[in-house]
């Protein structure tokens, strides 16, 4: 393995006050590497490290073998470069005259530029697509416009490793995505290794070659994130309490109330839109009957206060239906929230029989002409769309009937 | 139209740099030629191509009085306005100069020292070498404190203020200093604190030449790295620069350029503040290769006017520097607060 940078035992921090201790890393060449961890966490203060702008409190950083702090700056510059969270932004300078200052370390003393010197600046900005926008003003330009040209700054100084704190930060999702993209191109075709922090952890497991939790003044975990990302891991990263992160899909979903006013029948993503329309309302909402490999069941398991789940590809059990039954019995209402029927699952159009045997009001989001053909003359009310469903389903919630 | 975009700057620039070095001949001639006296342009070139041709009184208001006081001007502005932008550029702060951050004060409280300390300690006078040192004494001084206070605080507003009051505290050790000294001695000095370029010796006019020439090629020399500086210490490093030793080269240059011109000038106000401003507007660049160079040239161009100005405006009565570069600097300094982002380098 071609090893760029490593550190070994590494503490890092500010006046001899370790924050972040014990800290191994071994970056190969075009690896992607990302630091995860709850904000104050450390990250920026190991990236500032790593790149050699603060003293370790002990251990060392090398590069190519040699102690970071010991590389003339000069070289240094010809190797890492940096991509910082703030931008400062000289009112006047152009895009062009932006990147080329990368080409300081490279330049004579008044920093005239060669004609190779303009063909790596063009290529640097065509490598992030910036090129177009090489005559307009640095500070005039979008957040993600100008974290590009950034980045082409960084690849102007023809780096080995590019060191960039939050480089995604502020940007929509359009840009977030742009700028990995970069990076990975940047690893994989110019073996260029970047180091990194995220906040956007979906983001991170599924980009990076490698990642790293910092959690509580230590490296928690650190390996590819097929290896890290084990159910609930994320959570405890950052502390999460009233919600919950899954690994599997990348989606977060905020915990609802702790009791029953609605019951769901759901099935193939069809309840999740329900379960966040009602959650947000304030609603205890239950849910069944779902598989446990049904995208439902990863929101209605966060959200719901109770589930009534079967196991993957099983035919729906009589225990699973008694127990769905008794969740019915106890919400003030049930929604039927339009999943697709098949042969494990047609226990769930028994249940919105059911309910309203138990007189139950009961919503659903199926056609009339469906609802009368599965569900036969059973009373109830047919809505299109969801939100409507969740506001007639709330007018049946206590706390409204008051 | 995109294509020809570098040229164009670069033809604008170079159109800009004539224009103020033929604008700055023409000061430089009318500010010899006018006054209580008025002396013609062939009066003037007479007295260095063939001075038995210029009467005697003509020739010596010349040569001991307008010719030095006009030189003085010139290099002075260009000294104030490159020591704004290194200045500008330290704090990463586009409203700072020399006056505003107290330092001219700072050189103004310690040459009191000397000279009036010198008066009451028996010495006769003090030499111009002697007026510099001191002078750079105190720029380094409250330099050092104002960078150590720009630690603590981050705002642009906060350290304008902190700068302001260091600058009182300065002034009111200098007036106490004037009160206590023997006040026949100081005619002259209260005047003198509020700016001014008149009285130049040629000893002096020599010192302040020998100093600055060099220190605003230094400042020159060091516009590649001032340029890495725009974006900020961390980035500056990250592209190769010692930082260390970067930012102790741009505290002595611009603690020379304010000290040389304070030693024998005063405190002349916001002319480092504006013309870096005016230069970066009208050349439409943040690079140091050329904002620096043209702050020299407009500087020069700026102070003569100004000084210019206060000699004639109310005359024979001359108006005090400070009180001219005022009116037309601190204008800028509120245009810059009042700007939504407050001004950028």
């Amino acid at each position: 393995m071609n090893l760029i940078l490593s550190a070994e035992g590494l503490s890092v921090g500010y006046d001899k006050k370790t924050v972040v201790s014990g800290i191994d890393i071994k970056a190969a060449k075009g690896q992607v590497i990302c630091l995860l961890g709850a904000n104050g966490a450390g990250k920026s203060t190991v990236l500032r490290t790593l790149s050699g702008l603060l003293a370790p409190v002990s251990g060392a950083v090398y590069i190519d073998g040699e102690n970071v702090r010991e590389i003339k700056r000069k070289d240094l510059a010809r190797r890492l470069s940096l991509v910082l969270t703030e931008q400062p932004a000289p009112s006047l300078t152009t895009v062009y005259e932006l990147a080329a200052m990368g080409r300081t370390p490279y330049t004579d003393f008044l920093g005239r530029l060669s004609d190779d010197d303009r063909i790596i600046i063009d290529e640097a900005l065509a490598q992030t697509g910036s090129l177009p926008l090489k005559d307009r003003i640095f500070g005039e330009l979008s957040d993600g416009e100008k974290q590009k040209v950034m980045i082409s700054r960084a690849l102007v100084q023809q780096p080995e490793l590019i060191i960039l704190d939050e480089p995604t930060s502020h940007l929509d999702i359009k840009h977030k995505i742009e700028i990995i993209r970069i990076l990975q191109k940047l690893a994989n075709e110019k073996e260029i290794t970047c180091i990194l922090s995220l906040h956007d952890i979906d983001l991170a497991l599924k980009c990076c070659s490698a990642v790293m939790l910092v959690k509580d003044g230590k490296i928690a975990a650190c390996g590819a994130p097929e290896d890290i990302a084990e159910k609930g891991i994320i959570d405890e990263l950052y502390g999460i309490e009233n919600a919950s992160f899954f690994e599997t899909t990348g989606a977060v979903e905020l915990k609802g109330a702790d009791k029953n006013d609605v019951f769901i029948a759901g099935g193939g993503g069809t309840a999740t839109p329900l379960l966040r329309s009602l959650a947000r309302l304030g609603c205890g909402i239950s849910c069944g009957i779902i598989h446990e490999n049904d995208v439902d069941f990863y929101s209605a398991k966060t959200i719901c206060s109770a589930v009534a789940s079967e196991k993957p590809f099983c035919t729906i059990s009589q225990e699973t239906v008694s127990e769905a039954q008794k969740l019915i019995s106890e919400a003030k209402c049930v929604i039927d929230s339009g999943f697709p029927v098949g042969e494990t699952n047609a226990a769930c159009v028994q249940l919105i029989g059911y309910a309203a045997a138990l007189g139950k009001p009961v919503m659903s989001l199926r056609g009339a002409e469906e609802c009368k053909r599965l569900f036969g003359n059973t009373a109830l009310r047919s809505f299109d769309k969801v939100s409507e469903a969740a506001a007639a389903a709330m007018l049946h919630a206590p706390q409204f009937n008051a | 139209m995109r294509k020809g975009f570098d040229m164009s700057k670069n033809k604008r620039a170079l159109f800009l740099f004539l224009l103020g070095i033929g604008v700055l001949i023409i000061i430089f001639m009318l500010n010899i030629a006018l006054g209580s006296v008025n002396i013609s342009v062939s009066e003037i070139l007479g007295c260095f191509f063939a001075p038995e041709n210029v009467s005697r009184a003509h020739r010596s208001i010349i040569m001991n009085i307008r010719l030095p006081r006009t030189l003085a001007a010139i290099m002075g502005g260009a000294c104030l306005s490159a020591s704004g932008v290194l200045l500008q550029i330290f704090f990463s702060n586009p409203i700072v100069e020399p006056y505003i951050l107290g330092i001219s004060s700072g050189s103004t409280l310690f040459l009191a020292m000397v000279i009036l300390g010198g008066y009451t300690f028996g010495f006769a006078s003090i030499g111009a070498f002697g007026m510099f040192l001191g002078s750079f004494l105190g720029a380094m001084l409250v330099m050092l404190l104002v960078i150590f206070a720009a630690q603590k605080v981050r705002s642009v507003t906060t350290l304008l203020i902190i700068g302001l009051m260091f600058g009182y505290i300065c002034s009111a050790g200098t007036s106490l200093l004037t009160v206590l000294a023997d006040r026949d001695r100081i005619a002259g000095f209260t005047i003198w604190t509020m700016g001014s370029f008149s009285g130049f010796t040629w000893e002096q006019v020599g010192i302040l030449y020998m100093v600055a020439i060099p220190f605003l090629f230094l400042s020159f020399i060091i516009s590649k790295p001032l340029n890495t500086m725009l974006l900020g210490e961390k980035y500056a490093q990250s592209m190769g620069i010692s930082i260390r030793s970067f930012r102790f080269l741009m505290v002595l240059i611009s603690s020379v350029l304010t000290a040389i011109v304070t030693a024998f000038a005063g405190c002349v106000s916001f002319v480092g503040l504006a013309v870096p401003h005016i230069v970066r507007t009208i050349y439409k660049t943040s690079d140091n290769r050329v904002v620096i160079p043209a702050a020299c040239i407009y500087g020069g161009v700026m102070a003569g006017l100004c000084d210019m100005a206060a000699r004639l405006v109310l005359s024979p009565t001359e108006l005090p520097l400070g009180a001219v570069t005022s009116i037309i600097g601190a204008p800028v300094v509120i245009y810059l607060l009042t700007r939504k982002k407050g001004g950028s380098l």
